[in-house]
């Protein structure tokens, strides 16, 4: 499946968040982001920010929401590329984002989705074992 | 209050979905841009009318915006008219609280809207609508 906004980088999922979100554009983006989830195996989601210049709460309950459903995959949300600007009016109208991490850039989002690789958090060689133990047993 | 000059014809938005909401917020950032405001006064003011233009949606179902620019004694600013004949708003001062909701959103809708910008005023009465007059001034 193609998705437009999305794109895979190891086991981060590159989400391009569109500059003016509208309702029935929140549902589409929220289950193409889980179905490559599932496609690619990705471990993080990173939402980019870098295209939005005016952030309103509606993109904090789409953050919020788009959190909770990757969490129930076994995966974890962190967004990037907030402009300074909107930084500033995010945290004016009081929008806090708890349970999401912020990164900076693309650069700092892959190498928090290595370390996570690394940690275990990935399909590695040892769970490989597991499930066929399993399969044995 | 001092003499008011309108500095362009007042801009008006008619509100009936979420494509209308975001309308309203870049007619407002255009217009705070030729007024000279700067880049976080524009994203504050068009950021404050996206949230009240979303929340006429989503409780009125559709509405109006008027945006008009002002002159006064030599400082501009934008005056923001926002009002519908939805339902109301059943208790205006609990509204204006940071977390309260009857909808699903973060309850910031009004209190943040009302943070980002100098003057805010709201009133509603049940069954008739809701009408914010706001204000946003340059910083001189």
């Amino acid at each position: 499946m193609y998705f437009t906004n999305i794109q895979k980088l190891e086991n981060l999922l590159l989400v391009a968040v569109p500059q003016d979100l509208m309702d029935d554009e929140v549902i589409q983006l929220r289950r193409e982001v889980l179905q490559a989830i599932r496609q690619y195996g990705s471990q993080v989601v990173l939402l980019d920010f870098s295209r939005v210049d005016i952030c309103d709460s509606f993109f904090g309950r789409f953050i919020y929401s788009t959190s909770k459903m990757v969490e129930l995959m076994g995966a974890k949300v962190i967004i990037a590329g907030l402009q300074d600007i909107v930084i500033e009016t995010m945290v004016e109208l009081g929008m806090t984002l708890p349970d999401v991490d912020a990164v900076l850039d693309l650069d700092d989002a892959l190498a928090l989705t290595r370390s996570l690789s690394q940690n275990g958090g990935a399909p590695t060689e040892d769970s490989a074992e597991i499930e066929t133990l399993t399969l044995e047993g | 209050m001092a003499e008011i000059d309108l500095l362009f014809t007042p801009v008006s938005v008619p509100i009936r979905d979420d494509t209308h909401a975001v309308v309203a917020s870049q007619r407002a950032h255009r217009m705070a841009a030729q007024l000279g405001f700067s880049p976080v006064e524009q994203t504050s003011l068009s950021t404050a009318i996206l949230e009240i233009a979303r929340n006429i949606v989503k409780y009125a179902g559709s509405g109006e915006m008027v945006l008009v620019a002002l002159q006064d004694e030599g400082r501009v600013g934008i005056a923001v008219l926002a009002c519908d004949d939805g339902p109301g708003i059943a208790d205006v001062d609990l509204a204006l609280k940071d977390g309260f909701t009857t909808g699903r959103g973060l309850g910031l809708g009004l209190p943040g809207a009302r943070r980002l910008m100098d003057d805010f005023d709201i009133a509603s009465a049940l069954g008739r609508g809701t009408t914010v007059i706001m204000e946003k001034w340059k910083r001189t």
